[in-house]
């Protein structure tokens, strides 16, 4: 209760301040004049009288301040006092405000912008309800460590059937659907899925009925559930859609529902279909084709279901032995499958990047503000004479740079939104979760963050610096009261600059070599003037595999019959696609203790080889007689006749593979091609021909002599002459597609190398900066070294030792921090190590060729200092 | 740097509980408080009498004094402080806690 009286009175006392102060301030003269009065009585002169009231009442000011510090808030009042009096000194140093400003919006802006997308990408949960217990189970096989693969149809029955930890198991697989029916055929990107995939998610349709049993046993009814973005833009939300029929794949299908917006996995799915499931696929345990989901089951934790699976994995391995050879299944948590661990890291790097480039920007900050400290050294020591406590300058201080960094923040943000709207447009397509990234709150709120953050970092050591000089000195106005040894502050902020400049420097300067390195692999093919499209014959139209063929020789002989085409070939997978389709090796038939092997599996057609100008080393290519008819063959690639056949030439050999024909002959062997990844050496590959084997699509490739893409139209007709109603699809050159392929490690180094020049920069202007000051400091030295002789080169190396000796400091750290964190680029770099010696020195040579072109200019201006103006002021 | 040490040699706080106790005897202003906390004290507590005021306000606001514009003995106009009921009850537990500190003190100082 008293504190609500207490709180009303401050109040009141507030709104009365005018009147209380003047009531305080004729209480406290007539308290003087009495005072006065007495000490006359006692026998003191008047004006006596007068001087020793004064020292007997003390500090009138003081108290009346202290008195007025009963009235209001006055902690606000003060902090409003701050504010609006830093505003005003802002207001009044333009040159300072405008500099200091624009170091902070690029620091904060920077660092907001990536913070905004870690945020987005690693950071925030995925939009399912529970998503972290959602988990991937992967297939590994001990041939291809690094390859998560999906599970075959018989071991996940058997999963389902033996596991605990799970509520719910789907499997699906990407499907690529044509819809047909209005004017021309439209590609879409589907998903084949298990009826409970939907109850993995816990999605509900938000019109219709999602899948329920018995859809995918459907051989008349096939149902289809539709994205929201697909039933937006091709059917204008059409609120009567259920229940239409579409045409896909030559297939009608009843479409069942639309699913929500938020929903759209795998990425960029635009519609659903019931997974139906081949003979074929049914029978092979090695098909591990089918992506395995799963939810789990309440109170399960991974933990607890990685072990659960590699008991099955065991019992798997012992009961197939041929199949299941030493698997290990693979619990993942869907999050970590999205964003893997390389984009993790590739993200973190970003963020450990722009990070130095914000401290390099505070440190710049820091040491402006310090020279304006220097500068209102008189006022500060005022106000310290007239009684403030160092607590309270150190606060206003402080208040200064928090404004400077908040309205640094304000450009920030503008900055930060830009960036990340530039992000979107820039970064590759298959960046994880790039939908999700944009401007949100989020990041509005970590820009405030980054800016409070970066004003106490700038200002604290100045304020404190400032807050504590000598107010004697200070009044006095004496120069030489700064002498050199005052520089610590600025010697220490420079080099720390100079150290992380060095180690941005270095790390971009090796992100780029590994890129150029990159570019420059030979992938064993010609790559240039070749444009690619995917051609998919309907099985409803293309029923038998003669029919199939029929087509594939048809459509190459009238490719072969254009005069444009400068060599023609067609294939069933794309190159350098990242994903390989492997095939098994029976184990022990090429020798006793070769053990099953996972191969590469190609199919080509007659002038693959001789298109893409991969040399055949040994033997023959593919011709036109090598058909179903014909006995079967195969080429291998160079790695593995050197494994298998090591010393000795295997055209002639039988091999023994794990397909429906048993035995194949080798005709040729082909030199090595890296057609799954560009980092990656050839895998061990082996060629079917088209002709002779089934394939569900086939990827079509011609040389053309000019811009490949130009030809795309000549390369429909061919396809329409054969087949009117066959769509091309994913048309592109294979430059493009390589392109395409290195487009994020290219973003990503050009960032780097964007984030070292304006970290270079920035250390650039600081040690003009702290040069500058010292020679100004220094003006009364240099006149007496000029006075006494030395000559311009003298004061001009004085001044230069100085630079480079600030470099040398902040190099030598640059240098040890290098050596420590660039290991951890490791993953990142191609064919470079980190720890590079001529990166290193390159970059520590540089960065000393900055500090000498810094600490040029200032060290001209001395050598132009008047002797005898300078000795004159004192 | 000036140091915000006061002259007098009071302990801190307690020269607030010297107002609340002058001010039993009847209404004051600023000056005859002073006055009298030096004469009853024999001239031992020397209080820097511009600190009597910002303790004057803070009494105020915290409603333990109260304020009014009056007419001292020579016609001159003064403003009077006088002790509410709150700042009586103030005033004892204030010179209860100083009694037991003093009382403290004293125990210890006897042991030799």
């Amino acid at each position: 209760m008293s504190r609500m009286g207490e709180l009303w009175r401050k109040t009141v006392f507030l709104v009365r301040r005018r009147q209380m102060e003047r009531e305080l301030a004729e209480e406290m003269r007539d308290h003087l004049e009495r005072k006065a009065a007495k000490n006359s009585m006692a026998g003191m002169s008047d004006v006596e009288a007068g001087y020793a009231a004064r020292r007997q009442l003390g500090n009138l000011a003081l108290q009346q301040e202290r008195s007025r510090a009963n009235w209001g808030f006055t902690a606000l009042e003060s902090l409003a006092q701050d504010v609006r009096y830093g505003l005003r000194g802002l207001r009044k140093s333009p040159g300072f405000t405008g500099v200091a400003i624009l170091t902070l919006t690029l620091g904060i802006g920077a660092s907001t912008a990536i913070f905004g997308i870690v945020n987005a990408v690693v950071l925030r949960p995925l939009p399912y309800k529970d998503a972290n217990r959602l988990m991937y189970v992967w297939t590994i096989s001990p041939y291809f460590p690094q390859y998560h693969m999906g599970q075959s149809k018989p071991n996940i029955d058997d999963i389902q059937k033996q596991n605990r930890s799970f509520k719910t198991l789907a499997i699906y697989q990407s499907v690529k659907l044509t819809l047909t029916g209005s004017d021309e055929p439209v590609p879409v990107s589907a998903a084949a899925v298990s009826a409970d995939f939907l109850n993995v998610f816990a999605i509900q349709p938000e019109v219709g009925r999602g899948f329920v049993p018995g859809d995918d046993e459907g051989k008349n009814h096939n149902v289809v559930l539709l994205s929201h973005r697909l039933w937006q833009s091709r059917f204008g939300g059409n609120p009567h859609i259920v229940g239409q029929t579409l045409i896909l794949n030559d297939k009608p299908y009843s479409v069942a529902g639309v699913l929500p917006a938020t929903f759209s996995f795998p990425d960029k799915t635009e519609a659903w279909v019931p997974l139906i499931i081949s003979e074929n696929d049914r029978l092979h345990r090695r098909n591990w084709k089918f992506y395995a989901i799963g939810r789990l089951a309440d109170g399960a934790a991974v933990r607890t279901a990685q072990a659960e699976m590699d008991k099955i994995a065991g019992q798997l391995s012992r009961e197939f032995p041929q199949e299941n050879d030493n698997i290990q299944l693979l619990v993942m948590p869907v999050r970590d499958g999205l964003v893997n661990q390389a984009a993790k890291s590739q993200l973190w790097i970003l963020v450990g990047a722009v990070s130095f480039l914000l401290l390099i920007g505070c440190a710049n900050v820091s040491n402006l503000i310090l020279s304006r400290g220097v500068q209102r050294r008189r006022e500060i020591a005022l106000r310290a004479a007239l009684g403030a406590s160092g607590g309270r300058i150190l606060r206003q201080l402080l208040v200064e740079s928090l404004l400077l960094a908040l309205l640094g923040g304000l450009g920030g943000l503008l900055l930060a939104g830009a960036g990340i709207m530039a992000f979107r447009s820039l970064a590759p397509g298959n960046f994880a979760r790039l939908d999700e990234v944009h401007l949100e709150p989020a990041v509005a709120f970590m820009a405030l963050l980054v800016s409070t953050l970066a004003g106490l970092l700038s200002g604290l050591a100045p304020a404190l610096h400032t807050a504590h000089s000598d107010v004697n000195m200070a009044l006095k106005d004496h120069a030489a009261s700064f002498t050199p040894r005052r520089l610590w502050l600025r010697t220490f902020l420079v080099s720390s600059e100079v150290a992380l400049a060095l180690v941005l420097l270095t790390g971009s300067a090796l992100m780029v070599q590994s890129f150029s390195r990159l570019m420059k692999v030979d992938t064993g093919f010609r790559t240039d003037h070749l444009l690619t499209a995917r051609v998919a014959p309907l099985a409803s139209r293309y029923p038998s595999s003669g029919a199939r063929h029929l087509f594939v020789a048809h459509l190459l002989e009238a490719l072969r019959g254009e005069p444009q085409f400068h060599g023609a070939a067609i294939s069933e997978y794309p190159l350098l696609n990242g994903d390989p389709s492997l095939i098994g090796l029976e184990p022990g038939y090429l020798g006793a203790n070769v053990k099953g092997i996972t191969l590469e599996a190609q199919m080509v057609s007659p002038g693959f080889f001789e298109t893409l100008g991969i040399p055949v080393l040994s033997g023959r290519s593919f011709n036109d007689r090598d058909t179903e008819g014909s006995p079967p063959v195969i080429m291998i690639n160079n790695a593995m006749a050197r494994r298998f056949f090591p010393g000795q030439d295997p055209v002639g050999k039988v091999v023994k593979l794990m397909t429906p024909k048993d035995h194949y002959l080798i005709v040729g062997v082909a030199g090595d091609v890296r057609d799954v990844h560009l980092r990656e050496a050839a895998w061990l590959e082996v060629y079917f021909p088209l002709l002779q084997v089934p394939y569900s699509s086939l990827r079509v490739m011609v040389r053309s002599a000019a811009e490949p893409l130009a030809l795309s139209k000549l390369l429909q007709q061919c396809v329409w002459s054969i087949d009117k109603g066959q769509p091309l699809t994913d048309l592109s050159s294979m430059d493009a597609s390589i392109a395409e392929l290195v487009a994020e490690p290219r973003f990503r180094t050009w960032l780097l190398s964007a984030f070292a020049v304006a970290g270079l920069a920035l250390t650039l202007i600081g040690i003009y900066g702290v040069i500058s000051y010292s020679v100004n400091q220094r003006t009364h030295e240099m006149g007496i070294r000029i006075a006494l002789g030395a000559q311009h080169a003298d004061v001009l190396r004085l001044v230069l030792q100085q630079g480079i000796r600030l470099a040398l400091l902040g190099a030598a750290i640059g240098v040890a921090g290098s050596l420590g964190l660039m290991r951890l680029l490791t993953s990142q770099l191609y064919e470079i190590k980190p720890g590079d010696p001529l990166t290193l020195t390159g970059a520590a040579l540089l960065m000393l060729v900055v500090a000498l072109s810094a600490s040029y200019i200032p060290a001209r201006r001395a050598t132009r200092v008047d002797p005898i103006e300078a000795l004159r002021h004192e | 740097m000036v140091r915000s040490a006061s002259k007098s040699e009071l302990l801190p706080g307690t020269l607030e509980m010297l107002i609340l106790q002058t001010l039993t005897r009847g209404a004051m202003h600023g000056y005859g408080i002073a006055q009298h906390i030096q004469e009853i004290s024999d001239d031992v507590l020397q209080v820097e009498e511009g600190s009597l005021y910002p303790a004057l306000q803070r009494l105020l606001v915290k409603g333990w004094v109260k304020s009014e514009w009056g007419t001292s003995a020579n016609n001159r106009r003064a403003r009077y402080y006088t002790l509410t009921s709150a700042g009586k009850k103030q005033l004892d537990v204030e010179a209860g806690n100083f009694e037991r500190m003093v009382h403290a003190i004293a125990r210890v100082m006897q042991t030799t």
